[in-house]
């Protein structure tokens, strides 16, 4: 890669700052018990106590994701912004890169690279993920409220659309997250640790993934 | 790990900032006027239980459970006495505690 003769082979980039993994934190541990939770108030496997019980989680859970959501966008304005510039810029490169699903089917499957568009700090399938987690991630939050706060208050019409729509959409997300976010992530295990721990990786091990962010959105500390 | 790198800071724009802030102003907005409708409605509610549950009372010749005679015929003819085996078989439920501590 070309972008390499610019830095060194030990060359770090902070990539994921303390309020971001923080948040990313939140969103582990207060979506994943309440999407698991979910299935279970869903299905109604235990018994009337394992019942209450999974209740309990699945609003501990979604408390701590509406939290994190609400903090984030209070006092993260800028990463707010960053991220929807991101999700929300679509260029020629981000078809081509669907076109070969970036590569991953080919890798996984085959063991065989063939070359994707460069990206920035995240790639298309990302950020088509990003789309449908910030809207969906709404959606799920509110009609959550409402459930939550305000069932014997609306119309029975109304408490039953909302009731479906959470189901449905947060069922679809958690199918997201689990069959595709998680997987992938655990797949480039260096982006993975380095989102989980201190935030920073090698500017080498980033270069294939990212290498229009290394290039224009990065800067060395004076 | 040491890093020698971050990624330059974010300048927010002005259609991007109005974007925020307006996003922010309706989901405040939006929330605030549910929690004082809900609240109205909730105030509504109680009050018009209140006075249905006092229209009742005045209506009632017999007040307590006690006194009520077709009760304590009952009890008197098929469950014996008030907490009897039989009294609590039928009319006792189970207690579930769901409170989140």
């Amino acid at each position: 890669m070309n972008i390499l003769k610019t830095f060194d082979i030990q060359d770090v980039v902070l990539k994921h700052t303390l309020p971001v993994r923080l948040f990313h934190w939140c969103l582990v541990l207060g979506f994943l018990p309440a999407g698991i939770t979910g299935i279970v108030l869903f299905l109604r496997p235990f018994s009337s106590e394992g019942m209450h019980l999974a209740m309990q989680i699945h609003i501990l859970g979604a408390g701590l994701l509406t939290l994190a959501c609400i903090c984030f966008f209070i006092f993260q304005p800028g990463r707010v912004v960053s991220f929807w510039r991101e999700i929300f810029s679509w260029t020629k490169n981000d078809i081509d890169w669907m076109k070969v699903s970036g590569g991953y089917p080919q890798k996984i499957l085959f063991g065989k690279e063939i070359p994707v568009p460069p990206m920035r700090k995240i790639n298309s399938g990302q950020k088509l993920m990003g789309i449908f987690v910030f809207f969906a991630g709404i959606v799920v939050i509110l009609t959550g409220c409402i459930l939550y706060v305000a069932l014997p208050l609306v119309p029975k019409e109304i408490a039953w659309y909302t009731d479906k729509i959470h189901l449905i959409v947060g069922m679809c997300l958690l199918v997201a997250v689990c069959g595709g976010h998680i997987p992938l992530g655990i797949y480039n295990w260096k982006e993975f640790i380095c989102m989980f721990g201190d935030g920073t990786i090698k500017i080498k091990d980033i270069v294939k993934h990212n290498p229009l962010w290394i290039e224009q959105d990065i800067e060395k500390i004076k | 790990m040491k890093y020698n790198y971050v990624e330059k800071a974010v300048q927010i724009t002005r259609r991007e900032f109005i974007g925020l802030a307006g996003v922010a102003a309706a989901a405040l907005w939006t929330g605030a006027y549910a929690v004082t409708d809900l609240v109205e409605d909730r105030n509504k509610y109680i009050k018009m239980r209140m006075a249905g549950l006092y229209k009742d009372d005045e209506k009632q010749a017999v007040r307590q459970s006690h006194n009520n005679k077709s009760l304590m015929q009952m009890y008197g003819k098929l469950a014996g006495k008030p907490m009897s085996p039989l009294a609590e078989e039928l009319f006792h439920t189970q207690y579930v505690n769901r409170m989140i501590s």
